[in-house]
């Protein structure tokens, strides 16, 4: 009987430590995008610009654009930017299927990361 | 890394409870020290100095919980944002999260190192003062008021005032026991219960009002307050807070009774004490489960309408037969796959357990989930309906109930995760790296430990009396846990109906476990009113997961 005593702090600790669920809804969020999720834009140079609810902290922040192969490229951020907005530029996108991926640290701590996907035509 | 991101979600919400209780403990253990144990030290004689010696110990443990707790945290999350956007440690080490959580942390081991290093000796108020505004100050830099966009100082202040009205009453109770216990006679136990009384009045009428303007700010409408899941866990905090005003307003009564009647039962003004403090760390939870959600204000568009809710909420029949497996979405898939496979080489798999991907759902994964719950509703019922007859003294054969809780293990084993072993293909290791999965398998140890203990307790098998406290404990942390969970859902709107059905079972826990806890601790009658309770509150539970629905 004292074992299963014994045991249960551990339990406890053990369901405290891995008892993870993810979350749909997180800290910060994307107010307004451009490209819009779901949206399309002309290519091949892209504009990029997300504005949260929240204000960030650019240089710990990032964007990435994943190909429809699933290729990714790192996008530099505009560093003079207003306090919660992402901006950057893309260049040479090929027309098709994209997803911009954003991750971004809150000045409060929170990390959040999203996708938005988004259609490239022809200019 | 970026696995451990989606897992760091829930444990952050659990890291920032438990460094919001060490937080309250510390704080409010300087607020005792200056405001109640210092000043009364020379008029309750010997008990004073005592009372000092002893609240610094505590004070001093606490704020070693919290530098651990805060150094924990900033390192999980230091090195998940160093790898995941690529930065040196240098540059880590600017975020304003690190330069804050350091900040804790040197203040933290700063009281503990001034009120442990001699006891005995006298310490300095004003530098333990000090020490607590910086803890206060630098949490606030990591609260929802950081981030604003407009308002920031406003919000800032009321966000510091509110922690700091938590911390002086809710974390300034277990000082309160400690003083409690070294009172020699009624006179000072009424001279040190009245003084905290004023304390904890003046505390509660802080949190209220620095509450109120955050609530406003964050919320933005009524219907916020009902439509989304931040302002149902404001709602959910202030249930918790109305627990705890009725619980100190009858400390209160009691301490006034003092004043006419000196033979007044004082073992019940600790035991509610001891409740408060239970209830207290819970409502921490839940305030940690708010600073991750974002505020229903930036949420105008996903607001849920009141028919959408009592439309989700009108009771139907439960659901009692089961949907075949095979027709679940995973296993549906799986066939597909293994069908299309059968022409090709590559076998492909329908679910990557832990690949942080959302899995497919269909109408009969709906089912079988509501099925699930049902049954489990039934066997919670049964447990309720039997801890009552137990209660009545008509029928001691009832005490068997905690067994029932071996069927429910049973039952949440074969069917809480249909797409693994042993219903699934996915094996049980495999399985593993799914978080909720693991959740789900240790939840079912958990029962299995619980009702195997409590049956022991229950028939006389284990005689100790702090064997029996596990079950209110038990409870408790499961409701608490329950708070601060957060659920693999698409939609704010659909996470909002299904914390709609969780936040009642989560506070009939709470109040299960502390009733049960106040039946063990308390002389009778007051113990006998509260064995009544805590079956109601399983009955309840009960009730809810029968009428729990996911569409």
């Amino acid at each position: 009987m004292s074992l299963v005593r014994r045991m249960f702090p551990l339990i406890v600790t053990l369901g405290l430590a891995f008892a993870v669920g993810r979350q749909a809804v997180a800290h910060a969020l994307v107010v307004e995008s451009s490209p819009a999720i779901d949206g399309s834009v002309a290519g091949p140079q892209i504009e990029i610009s997300l504005r949260f609810n929240s204000r960030l902290d650019h240089q710990r922040s990032r964007l990435t654009l994943i190909d429809a192969d699933g290729t990714q490229h790192r996008l530099t951020l505009s560093q003079d930017s207003a306090p919660d907005m992402l901006q950057a530029k893309a260049t040479g996108v090929s027309p098709g299927t994209h997803k911009l991926r954003w991750q971004v640290l809150a000045i409060d701590g929170h990390i959040t990361r999203g996708d938005i996907p988004f259609r490239v035509t022809q200019p | 890394m970026t696995l451990l991101l989606d897992l760091f979600g829930f444990l952050s919400v659990v890291l920032r409870g438990l460094m919001l209780t060490a937080q309250s403990l510390t704080v409010g253990g300087v607020a005792f020290l200056l405001l109640l144990a210092a000043p009364l030290s020379s008029e309750i004689g010997v008990a004073g100095a005592v009372v000092i010696k002893r609240s610094r110990t505590l004070l001093g443990w606490s704020a070693i919980a919290l530098a651990l707790v805060a150094a924990i945290s900033v390192l999980i999350e230091g090195v998940i944002l160093a790898d995941t956007v690529g930065l040196t440690a240098g540059e880590t080490l600017g975020a304003a999260f690190v330069l804050a959580g350091i900040a804790v942390i040197g203040a933290s081991v700063a009281i503990a190192w001034l009120t442990l290093r001699d006891r005995s000796a006298g310490f300095s108020g004003l530098g333990l003062l000090a020490l607590a505004a910086i803890i206060l100050i630098a949490q606030t830099m990591t609260s929802h008021a950081a981030a604003q966009i407009d308002d920031r100082l406003l919000l800032a202040a009321a966000d510091l005032l509110h922690q700091a009205g938590a911390a002086v009453w809710i974390g300034g109770i277990p000082y309160l026991l400690i003083a409690l216990r070294q009172c020699p006679d009624p006179v000072t136990w009424r001279r040190v219960g009245k003084r905290f009384s004023h304390i904890a009045m003046v505390s509660v009428a802080v949190i209220v009002i620095a509450g109120l303007v955050m609530a406003v700010a964050y919320t933005g409408s009524v219907a916020a307050i009902y439509g989304t899941t931040y302002g149902v866990m404001v709602m959910t905090k202030v249930a918790l807070l109305f627990h705890l005003l009725l619980l100190g307003g009858m400390n209160y009564l009691l301490v006034e009774r003092l004043a006419g009647n000196p033979a007044t039962p004082m073992l019940r003004l600790r035991r509610f004490a001891e409740a408060e403090i239970g209830i207290g760390i819970t409502l921490f939870f839940a305030a940690a489960s708010l600073t991750s959600l974002p505020p229903a204000v930036d949420l105008p568009n996903e607001l849920v309408s009141f028919a959408e809710i009592a439309d989700r909420m009108m009771p139907t029949w439960p659901r009692l037969s089961s949907p075949d497996h095979a027709d679940l979405a995973i296993p549906a898939l799986q066939a597909k796959l293994d069908a299309e496979a059968a022409e090709h080489a590559h076998k492909a798999q329908a679910f990557v357990p832990g690949a942080g991907d959302l899995p497919p759902r269909n109408a009969e994964d709906i089912a079988w989930s509501e099925y699930n719950h049902h049954w489990s509703g039934l066997v919670v019922l049964a447990i309720g309906l039997l801890a009552l007859a137990e209660r009545s003294g008509r029928a001691p054969w009832a005490r068997n109930w905690p067994l029932l809780f071996l069927l429910l293990a049973g039952f949440l084993f074969l069917r809480s995760d249909p797409e693994t072993w042993p219903l699934g293909d996915i094996g049980l290791l495999e399985s593993l790296r799914d978080p909720e999965v693991v959740q789900h398998r240790l939840f079912v140890l958990l029962i299995v430990g619980f009702g195997i203990f409590e049956w022991r307790v229950r028939t006389g098998r284990t005689a100790s009396a702090q064997a029996a406290l596990a079950f209110p404990l038990i409870t408790a942390l499961g409701g608490a846990l329950l708070l601060a969970h957060s659920h693999a859902v698409i939609n704010a709107k659909e996470q909002l109906l299904i914390e709609l059905s969780h936040i009642p079972l989560a506070l009939c826990g709470v109040a299960a476990g502390w009733a049960r806890w106040l039946e063990l601790r308390l002389d009778p009658p007051a113990g006998r009113i509260a064995a009544w309770i805590w079956p109601v509150c399983l009955v309840l539970v009960g009730l809810v997961l029968l009428n729990y629905r996911e569409a």
